[in-house]
Order: C-alpha cells, then structure tokens, then sequence
C-alpha cells in the first residue's frame, strides 16, 4: 500500500509539474469558453429568446433567468469536456513513461506491474478530479454572479456527475493508454480526444442540431448520457425558474430538447435516472476490461 | 563464487540473432565487462539478466537463483545503470529516490537511513531538493548511480554509462564505481565500447554479433591477441629500417611490432647502442577487437 501511495503521489506531481502536459489538458475547455465568449454564448441566447412572446422579454427576471440559462449551459459543456480530456491529458504519464524509459526504470524494481498501473489509475482519477472540481467551483462561480437557479440538491448531483465522468475519462484513457508505446501515438490520441470529444459530447454545438443519423449514432455513446445529466443539473433549476414565470410546458420541453437535457434513444426519451445506469454501468464495464487486460498481460509475462 | 552464471544462452528477435549460444561466470566482486559494437547482443543480455527479456534457450543464474524461477528476487540483487538517464526530470532528486526506493520496500526511517549513507559517499547532499533535470551530466550520473544502488543490490549493471559523457564526466563515474568496489564490495557488470574502460577489468568478454569472439583478463586478451612495441627515441629513420621490423612513424619517435616481451629484450640485447631511450608497451584493447572482430570501436582514448 505505502507502495502504491508514493506512486500515486509521483504521478500526481509530475502531472502538476509538467506544464506542456498541464496546459494541453485545459486546451479544449479553453476554447470552448473562448467560443462562448466571442460568439457561442450570443447564438444561444438568441436562439433561447427567438420565438418568446414580447410579454416575456420585457420581463427583466425573465431575461436574467435566460442568461441563467445560457450560463448553466456554458458550465455544463466545460465540465462535459474537461472531465475526459483533462483524464486523457493526465494518463498519458503511463506513455510518456514508456516512451522516455521510466517505465523500464520502474520495471526493474520487484514491485508488482499491477500496482503501477492502479497507481496511474488512482493517479490520474485525483489529479482530473482537482483541476475538475476548480473549474467545477470556477463554472458555479459564474453561474452566481449571472443567475443562480440551482438547489443544494442540483450542486450535490452536478459534483456526483463530475466525479463518475471523470472516473469513465480515467478508465477510458487507462485502456487506450496501456497500447500506446510512442510520441506518435501520444500525440495523435491527444489531438483525436481534444478535437473530437467537445463535438460528439454535444459541448461545441447541441447533439440536436446534428442530423438524425448522427444523433442516433451518438447516442450509443455513453459519454452523451454523461454530458445530458451534467445539463439536467445545471439548467433544471432555471427551467423550474421559467415555468414560474409563466412560460409553457411545452415550450420549455422544447428548450430541454434543444440544449440536450433531454436524450432521445430510437425516439424514447431517456430519464435522468437511466442516464445514471447507463454512465455508471458503463464505468464498471470499462473498470472490469481494464482489470481483465491487466491479468492478461501479467499472465503473459509470467508464463514467458 | 560465482555471482553470475549464464549458461548457453540464446535469444532471437525474428530473423535476428541477438545473442548465440553464449556462456559467461562473473566472480563476486569483479569488474566484469562485456566489449561489442551497437546490435552485439550487450543489452538484450542485461535485458534477460534482468527479466526483461526471456530468454529463448539457455540458463540465466543469478546469486543461486534461475531467473526463470524468480525473477523478483533477482530484480532485489541487481541495480541498472541505464545509457540514458531514466529518472523523473521534472521532480527533485529526492522525491526521484523516494519513488524509487517505493518500488523494493524501502519506505520512512529506513530509506532515510539508506539515502544519508549514500548521501555521504556520494558528496550529494546539497542536490536533494534540485530538480533532476536541471542538473550537470556529471550530478545526474551520480544520482543515477545512487538510485541503482538504493536497495543495496550485489550486483551494479552499468549499461554504457559512460557513452556521451565529457572526458572529465567520465572519469567522475569511474571514480565513484572504483571507490564503490571499494566501499561496498559490490560486483560490477559493465557493457562498454570504450577501450579504456575496460583495461581496469578484472575479466573482459568480446561479443560480435551476439557471439562470444574471445575473453580473458586484459592482459591475457593482450598477449594473446597483440603484439608488443617498442617505442625508441632519439634514433634515425635508417635505424629503424635497418632492423627489418614493422614500425609506425610517431611525432618523436618509431614505434617497432615485436612478437612478445622475449623477441624485445632479445633485439635489444643485440643491438644495444639502438636503446639508450626507450619504452615496451603491450598492444592495446583497440588492437586486440580489431584483431578479434576485424573491426574497430569508434571513440574512446586508448590506454
């Protein structure tokens, strides 16, 4: 165990330390707030307003609640992004080791190859979670300053949703790191994630908006049901908000089906509860490959 | 005793033959150094000694112990000095040795008391808190040195720890592996192309393409495979010619081949008013690859 945490604490600093790595992390969430910034944060908001009856628009409260809204928006795509790129960011310690001869260095030693590879694990699931929960902190910062229409509950399951996003970031980037031998590699993984994930999570423009074929491609990805619960917690306190004041049912579930809180699978809506199943499931299914891929390997080397 | 016994070992990577059949005894306490060119099977042997590596035939024993049987408890008798510096550049030298000394059980109180004793023979002291990367080639070398040896292993492995090193670097490190041999009485298997490192090897294997080409101490590899040379001073090119032997023109001086130290005190006995200063020389370690290998070792300053 002493072990394991000493390993656990390397990783972590190196991590930290290295600033190449550190800041390649936060590339994407920081275009996305500067695509919020320039352009997207305006798209919404107009695209929320469009279509409102006047009444409501010179309703001041109403209008607050819709920069709410586009805030809550915003946070959601950031932590959506940032919980798998910032795990993939991280683990790519495990390559860097490999590639640099650390790891052989670190093979050497009589220490287990499983402890090596839980520590990077352990490693890369606390420093994603920290730099997650600062910007998690940062995002409800935001949010209070613009409107704040989140219950105690809401905050409590948005921090639940960071912490299982960023367990599937971590397990998912532990299973294509452990093949990754070469810069190269390293280099094409960091880009394919940094670039695609923020379109097909729905962070960069709704999965709505994309055509049906893709929508239902999409939706057998998992990380989706891990963006839309991140959206449902976020924005349900503002939606609870506009229903107060006045605006439709059917209005707002138009809204939820504009910005993704609302999921659809082969046209059936999937409740926030199954969402939690299916992320949840999908982590434990994932740990259970990786776990199996380890013994694999370790098998394979004691028996040559 | 034996330290090391490998016994017919071969290993191929697909069409390559990395190692052929080779056969080795380390006593304890020797400089054992293996001689090769790049590709000589040097390091895919290291590899095996290690575990690494498996071996495709052949027997590797290590302290009494087949690394086919338990490779851990092989892996606590041996440190790896590796070619290139492995250690975390972005973290201090101490944290480096923590994570290190982490991986053989070596935790709290006990490294602390390991990590002074080697702090005092390895001058370090002030280096702790450094950054690794930000060191000197010739610090870093020593904290390499001090890693393989945190665990106290029986056998130091030094993987062309020298290759890209400045002269005076160069010499820092053997410095501390003699005083190591000294102090601690630690077995040395080292894998080099620098001639002059191997002189002060108590044994000297020759690998070529993963075959064993020849072994001995340096000087029977000398006898056997060199000549010996006169150097004469003071004398005219006529002289020299006069004696009918082959002779390279030196600065100063003639260097003379003769077959062996009795063929040198007989020519001088015969023409004495010919050495009046003079030196006799064994061949040197580049003589004797490229009489072995019939190639040369880049590099290196020949003793």
């Amino acid at each position: 165990m002493k072990t394991l945490g000493i390993m656990i604490k390397r990783n972590i600093k190196l991590f930290f330390k290295d600033k190449g790595m550190f800041f390649t992390s936060l590339i994407t969430p920081l275009i996305l707030l500067v695509l919020y910034v320039s352009f997207l944060g305006n798209v919404y908001r107009d695209s929320f307003i469009m279509n409102m009856p006047d009444i409501l628009l010179k309703n001041e409260e109403f209008v607050k609640v819709i920069d709410g809204l586009v805030a809550s928006q915003l946070a959601s795509s950031l932590l959506a992004v940032c919980c798998i790129t910032v795990a993939f960011c991280s683990n790519m310690l495990m390559v860097q080791d490999k590639v640099n001869g650390a790891y052989q260095d670190l093979l050497i030693a009589p220490a287990k190859k499983t402890t090596l590879s839980l520590a990077y694990f352990i490693s890369t699931f606390i420093s994603t979670l920290i730099i997650c929960m600062i910007a998690g902190g940062c995002c409800l910062g935001y949010m209070a300053t613009v409107g704040w229409y989140m219950s105690v509950s809401d905050v409590f399951l948005l921090l639940l949703d960071i912490i299982i996003l960023v367990t599937f970031g971590t397990v998912l980037s532990s299973i294509i790191g452990y093949f990754l031998t070469s810069q190269g590699q390293i280099s094409a993984v960091g880009t394919i994630i940094s670039s695609c994930y923020g379109f097909i999570c729905g962070a960069y423009m709704p999965i709505s908006s994309f055509s049906e074929g893709l929508q239902k491609v999409i939706s057998f990805l998992p990380g989706t049901y891990g963006t839309a619960l991140l959206r449902n917690h976020a924005m349900q306190g503002a939606f609870k908000e506009l229903e107060r004041l006045g605006l439709p049912k059917e209005s707002i579930i138009d809204f939820k089906n504009g910005v993704d809180c609302n999921i659809y699978f082969f046209d059936k809506q999937v409740p926030v509860s199954t969402m939690f199943v299916i992320l949840i499931g999908t982590v434990i299914a994932l740990i259970m490959i990786y776990v199996l891929i380890n013994l694999i390997k370790t098998k394979k080397s004691e028996k040559a | 005793m034996n330290i090391i016994e490998i016994t017919n070992l071969s290993k191929s990577f697909k069409n390559i033959k990395a190692v052929q059949n080779l056969s080795i005894k380390v006593k304890e306490g020797e400089l054992y150094a293996f001689l090769g060119l790049n590709g000589a099977g040097k390091s895919t042997t290291i590899s095996i000694m290690c575990g690494e590596l498996d071996a495709d035939e052949g027997t590797v024993i290590i302290d009494g112990i087949d690394t086919k049987k338990d490779v851990q408890k092989i892996k606590n008798k041996i440190g790896v000095v590796y070619q290139k510096s492995v250690l975390d550049k972005d973290l201090s030298v101490y944290d480096n040795l923590q994570s290190r000394a982490a991986l053989y059980g070596i935790y709290g109180s006990d490294f602390e008391k390991r990590l002074k004793e080697l702090s005092e023979l390895f001058l370090i002291d002030n280096l702790m808190k450094r950054t690794y990367g930000k060191l000197s080639g010739g610090e870093k070398r020593r904290i390499d040195i001090i890693r393989a040896l945190i665990h106290k292993p029986k056998i130091l492995i030094l993987d062309e720890p020298t290759t890209g090193l400045d002269p005076q670097t160069r010499k820092l490190v053997w410095d501390i592996v003699n005083n190591l041999r000294k102090e601690e009485k630690i077995t040395v298997f080292l894998t080099t192309h620098y001639m002059e490192e191997v002189t002060d090897a108590d044994y000297v294997v020759i690998l070529d393409s993963g075959i064993k080409s020849a072994e001995g101490t340096p000087l029977e590899l000398k006898n056997k495979y060199t000549n010996d040379f006169i150097t004469l001073y003071s004398v005219n090119l006529e002289d020299v010619q006069k004696l009918g032997l082959p002779y390279e023109k030196l600065p100063d001086a003639y260097r003379i081949e003769v077959k062996n130290t009795k063929e040198a005190t007989k020519l001088i006995m015969e023409k004495p008013h010919l050495f009046v200063d003079y030196e006799i020389t064994k061949g040197k370690m580049d003589d004797v690859f490229l009489s072995v290998t019939g190639k040369k070792l880049p590099g290196g300053l020949n003793k």
